[in-house]
Parts: C-alpha cells; structure tokens; sequence
C-alpha cells in the first residue's frame, strides 16, 4: 500500500534512537504528542499505514514506526474515546494473519495492550499457528472477555506447543464451560499439559477433586511438587466458597499420603490447613 | 534518634543474632532432625538458581550467615543457569532450574536470574520445600509479588529477599507509623536519583542475532515473549526491556524503598494514587522519565525524582515525621508503647522459622511502589489503585500490567 506522505512525516517526528540504539537522548514529549494525535486523526488509514511500515525483527528500520503504533495504542486509551479505541482494535485485528509473522507478533503485542473483545475472532485464528499461538493467547487472556470461546475452538486442532498454550490460556480465564476438557487432559502424554490442566481446574475451583489427588499422587519429581500445589489451591478456593468438607478431604488426603521426610513440609502444611478449616 | 544496626552489610543480615526455636515449626530436616526425621547433619544442602552478576555472591552470603549463625556449612551442590548448556550434566550443573528443586537434599536456594524469573523460581522452590533468598528486585509485576506471598504462607517456608535498607532504618519513625496514633500524615518522603535510568534502558531496535551455542535462549525468555536473540537483552543489560525487568527504577527502588517501607509501616499496604511525568514509553525498552508522585490513603506522599529527564518536581516540599505531629496526650502514648522488636535474619529465620525482616509480603509491597510507578510511566495517565484488592480501579488495561500473562508452560 502507498504510506501517506502526510504520515511519513509525522512518524519521522518521533524521536532518533542515540549512538546506542535508545531513546535518551532528543526525547520531546510534548512534539511526541502532537504527531501521535495527528496521526490518530488520520483515522484507519493512518494506522493502515502504521502497520505497513513496520518490518519483522531483523529486516529493516522500523523504530519510529513501531514506536509510534504503540504511542497510538496508548493515546486512545488516553483519550478515553471508547469508539476511537475500538476502531483501532479491529484495525489491527483485521491485519492478522496476511502480515509477516514477526509483523504479526507485535500486532498480538499491541492487541494485548488496548484491544478487547473485538480482537478475540482474529487473534483467535492463530492459536494454532506454532510461531504466533503464544502471543496471542498471551492477548487473549489479557483482554478475557471473549477470550473463552477462541481457546475453546481452537483447542480440537491445536497441537503441541500451542494445544499447551490454549490449556492454559482456558485455564488463565477461568472457563467452567471447559472443566470437562481439563478433566481429560489430566491424562495427556504430555506432562506439561497435565499440570496446565490441573492448574486451571485449581484456579477455578472445580470440585473434581479425586482427579487433582489423583494428579498429585505420581512419582517424585516435579510433576508430584507441582500436582500437590494444584491441590492446596483447589483446596483454599473450596473452602473460601463454603465447601469445607470437600477442603478437608484433599487436605487429609496430602497429610495421609505425604509420609517420606523430604514430604514432610507438605505433611505440616496440610496439617496446619486442616485445623484452619472447620468442620460445617 | 534510636538506629538499629546503620550500614551493616548484606551478610551480617544473613547471619543475624540468636533467637530460641520453635519445635513446632517445619525446620528444614538436616537443621534439626526431629522424629521421623534424618539426624541434623553437619552441612545444609545449598542451590544457586542464576550464576551470573550478584548470584554467586547472594549464594557466599548466605553461605556465611548460615555458618557463622547456625554452626553450619551450606554446601553448594547444584550450580543452574541458562549459559551452562555445553557443560550441563544435571549432578552439579543444571540449565533447568525444575531439575534442581527435585532434589531432595536441596534445603536452600539463592535465586540470582533476571528478575523476569525471580517469582518463578521462588514460589517453586517454596513449593519444593526449600527457603529462599531471592536478589533484588522481587518481581517483575505486582501479581507475581502476591503469588510468591502465598506460596510462603502455604508452606510456611522462608523467604528473604537481597535487600536490607530496612535493617538499618529509623525504629522510632516505624514505631510512630505503626502506633496507629497518627491519622493523617503530612510527611513527604523524596528520593533524589540514583535510579540509573539512561544507564539502564533498552535498544529499541535491536537487530536479531544468533543464539550462541552455550546458551539455552527460550528458558533465558520463560515466561516473557520469545524475541529473537539480542546480547543487549542478556547479562545485566536485561534490565533495559520491560520483559525481564523494568529498568534503572526497578532495579534499584527496592534497595531505595526497603528503608522507606519498613520506616513508615508500609508493609501490609500500597498507596492509593499514582502519577509520573514521563514521555510517553517504548513498548520493548525500558526509557527516560522525570517523576514519579504515589500518595498513601492515610496521606503520606512518596516522590520519586529521577533527575536525568524533564524539570524536576515542584509540587510538594519534602517533611518528615515526629511525635510533635501527636497530640500531647498521643506523644505519652507513644512512649509508654514497647520499642519495635528488632528484624530477624534469614539464618534466625531458618532456625526458629520466625519470619525475616525481608519477608515475602515486605519485599512485595516494596516491590510495589515501582511497579505502580513503572504502570504509571507506561501508561501516561494518573492512577488511582486500591490497596486491598491489588488492582487499579477503574482502568482495564493499565490492570494488564499488574497481572501479566506468561508463555507457556510458565504460570503463576
């Protein structure tokens, strides 16, 4: 696409990286400003053009682009124009998937900065690319509302890296829709995914609690440390929300269960737990 | 005035006094054996989880406390760092820190990575049983602050972070605060410079380089966005990028602000308002500001003065506090009230299993305070945070900062 003229010359206002590549030296906020709401009265054009001037990591100059698009991100948070902010969400939304991946990577960047659910469809649609699932599901979870339904549909066809960035990106918004699925992936082959399961079902309070101890009950290594935190978590969130027997139960469960001395810490600790949670 | 301990070093405060013990508490098993337990064993099994800059030396610091403290050597048996990919052999030598805490004759870890992974490391560590000092500065964001919080309630470990400004703080002002007589406070506390700002920024446009073979890259970045490759982004410059760190202001504000916190009882809160002057900030790299303004519910203002961009700030004019700000009846009060009890060390803490002067939720709220400015310089706009919740009220997006989402497999 052809770049503004107008444009060009605005984004040649921010400011010139010093002999070591920072911005410490000819920093103007106040010339840093003007140009940014020029360019935001520009409109989708502008931002379009923004977005055509920037290269992936490596394969040209782009700093005062690149700058200057998250200047523009932050300004219409600024400015608290709800239309304005929304319009430039979809913008960069709608550039996902044409651009350079390394273009696209920092446009997942921006989105988890300012955008909300009007970016959840296109961010969406890369949780099963290898090289972008993890920027946006990191998007994703920032932005929450709408994120559920993306993790959702992407999780059938996601696979390696990015099936284990959607589990826990289901977990990260707390979506109960998807208690069942996590349930499954306790049992995946991978054991990252087990635990990324088993920390969602924790955090959300899932009252699955024979699968946790289940979980939890593995060999020694990492995978036991990690299963047991799950439990304690599971634990707390039961008893915050009234469901002290069910608390009480995994908590026996880890003092019953904990008996070799490098567990003892965990013994104690669920002891401890246990007299801090009342019967009903 | 009544100082406790001025200028004493890092490892005096690793060493600590003498204190009684608990038989109650969970005590490492080879500091005191017990039933069911191994014998006390002469030495405690020691871990460095980050070897490069103040690693080694939080490590030998640690080490001497425990010696000249508890009558005990910490032996290091297991060295972890991402540049040791060549000479790993997961016995001594480890590039993944999950190896090391699987180890069950591991008691302490001193935790010396980029501060992108400072929280990580910790919690796991608590998680697996060991106590913890962790280098300055706690965390890269507030929600990583609270996780590490629960994670030392939830298995009653220790946890000191590498910092002691607050061992030789003033004990009278910190009396006075936390009398709870004072209801409004005047005070305006400054810190001029020393926040290395344009010494530690960030490249903003780095051009990508190859991993060097030694170096195990995607675990360097962990939780953080795999970026391409960068020497700047590496070895103490990491400080410059907002992915590992968060420049000169948070590398050094927790060394500044230990001393702050502890004096004026701001250990168990945060302030309610926040406000900075900067040009607006680079996504990637860490960059210039002028002040920062952070005000407590109770009125107690903090400033921030870098002093390396803009005019400096004017608002308000430096005050202390003394109980002449009391009523005459308040200042009585206050001197019939017992002096504060000196801080514990982290040797004192390991054996009696009291809490550390720099305990978890001290060094958080520390933590705090640049972190809340550091949202503030991003963001470019006045904030307003509630203390309770540990969220900023009424701005989504700013809260974006407060709880990051992490690459997976990491999580908080």
């Amino acid at each position: 696409m052809t770049i503004p003229e107008r444009l060009k010359d605005l984004v040649d206002q921010m400011p010139n990286p010093d002999q070591r590549g920072m911005f410490t030296t000819d920093v103007d906020k106040e010339k840093i400003e003007r140009a940014v709401a020029a360019i935001h009265d520009g409109g989708r054009e502008y931002v379009l053009g923004l977005i055509g001037m920037l290269v992936p990591p490596g394969e040209g100059d782009d700093a005062k682009a690149h700058y200057a698009l998250h200047c523009l991100a932050n300004h219409v948070l600024k400015i608290r124009d709800e239309n304005a902010r929304r319009q430039f969400g979809e913008t960069l939304a709608s550039q996902l998937g044409d651009r350079p991946k390394g273009v696209q990577a920092y446009l997942c960047q921006e989105l988890q900065w300012a955008g909300r659910s009007e970016a959840c469809a296109g961010l969406g649609k890369l949780l099963t690319d290898e090289d972008l699932c993890a920027p946006a599901a990191m998007a994703l979870v920032a932005i929450r509302d709408g994120a559920a339904e993306q993790f959702r549909a992407a999780l059938p066809a996601a696979r390696g890296k990015c099936r284990l960035q959607v589990i826990q990106g289901l977990g990260a918004v707390g979506d109960r829709q998807s208690a069942v699925a996590l349930r499954e992936a306790l049992t995946d082959p991978d054991r990252e995914v087990r635990l990324a399961a088993g920390w969602g079902l924790a955090r959300m309070g899932d009252a699955g609690v024979d699968a946790l101890l289940k979980a939890a009950d593995v060999e020694p290594g990492w995978e036991r440390i990690q299963a047991t935190k799950h439990c304690f978590v599971l634990a707390e969130k039961l008893a915050a929300s009234g469901q002290a027997l069910a608390a009480r139960q995994i908590y026996a469960h880890l003092r019953d269960t904990r008996t070799d001395p490098s567990e003892a810490y965990v013994r104690q600790s669920a002891e401890k737990a246990l007299a801090a949670t009342k019967e009903p | 005035m009544n100082r406790c301990i001025r200028g004493v070093s890092r490892r005096d405060f690793l060493k600590g006094s003498a204190a009684g013990v608990s038989a109650l508490a969970v005590v490492p098993r080879s500091v005191l054996g017990g039933a069911g337990e191994s014998a006390p064993s002469e030495s405690l099994g020691g871990a460095l989880i980050g070897c490069g800059g103040r690693g080694p030396g939080t490590f030998q610091d640690l080490a001497r406390g425990m010696r000249e403290h508890l009558g005990k050597e910490v032996r290091l048996l297991a060295r972890c760092d991402v540049r040791f990919k060549k000479e790993c052999d997961n016995k001594e030598i480890y590039t993944d820190f999950r190896r090391v805490l699987e180890r069950k004759d591991i008691d302490v870890v001193a935790v010396g990575t980029h501060p992108g992974w400072h929280a990580l490391v910790s919690i796991a560590a608590m998680e697996a049983g060991k106590d913890v000092v962790c280098e300055k500065p706690m965390t890269r964001s507030i929600a990583e602050g609270r996780a590490v919080v629960e994670a030392e309630r939830r298995y009653h470990r220790i946890f000191q972070i590498g910092t002691y400004g607050r061992f030789g703080a003033n004990r009278q002002t910190h009396k006075l605060m936390a009398s709870g007589l004072l209801k409004e406070c005047k005070a305006v506390v400054f810190r001029r410079g020393g926040f290395k700002i344009r010494e530690w920024s960030g490249i903003v446009n780095p051009k990508p380089q190859e991993v060097p073979k030694w170096l195990d890259w995607d675990m360097y970045c962990g939780p953080a966005p795999l970026r391409p490759y960068h020497p700047h982004r590496f070895g103490g410059t990491h400080r410059g990028y907002w992915d590992y760190e968060g420049g000169g202001l948070a590398d050094m504000a927790q060394h500044h602000l230990d001393g702050f916190n502890y004096e004026y009882a701001k250990d168990f809160t945060s302030p309610v308002e926040v406000e900075a002057l900067a040009p607006p900030a680079h996504p990637e790299a860490c960059g210039l500001w002028g002040w920062v303004e952070l005000t407590y519910a109770d009125g107690l203002t903090l400033v921030l003065d870098g002093g390396e961009w803009g005019p400096r700030y004017d608002r308000k004019q430096q005050r202390g506090v003394s109980p002449s700000d009391l009523a005459k009846e308040d200042q009585e009060k206050l001197k019939a009230m017992p002096d504060p009890e000196p801080l514990v060390s982290f040797a004192e803490a390991v054996r009696t299993r009291k809490r550390p002067g720099g305990h978890a939720e001290a060094a958080h709220r520390t933590a705090t305070l640049f972190h809340l400015a550091n949202i503030a310089i991003r963001c470019g706009r006045k904030l307003r945070y509630d203390p309770v919740k540990e969220e900023i009220v009424g701005d989504a997006e700013a809260n974006r900062l407060v709880y990051q989402p992490m690459r997976a497999p990491w999580r908080l």
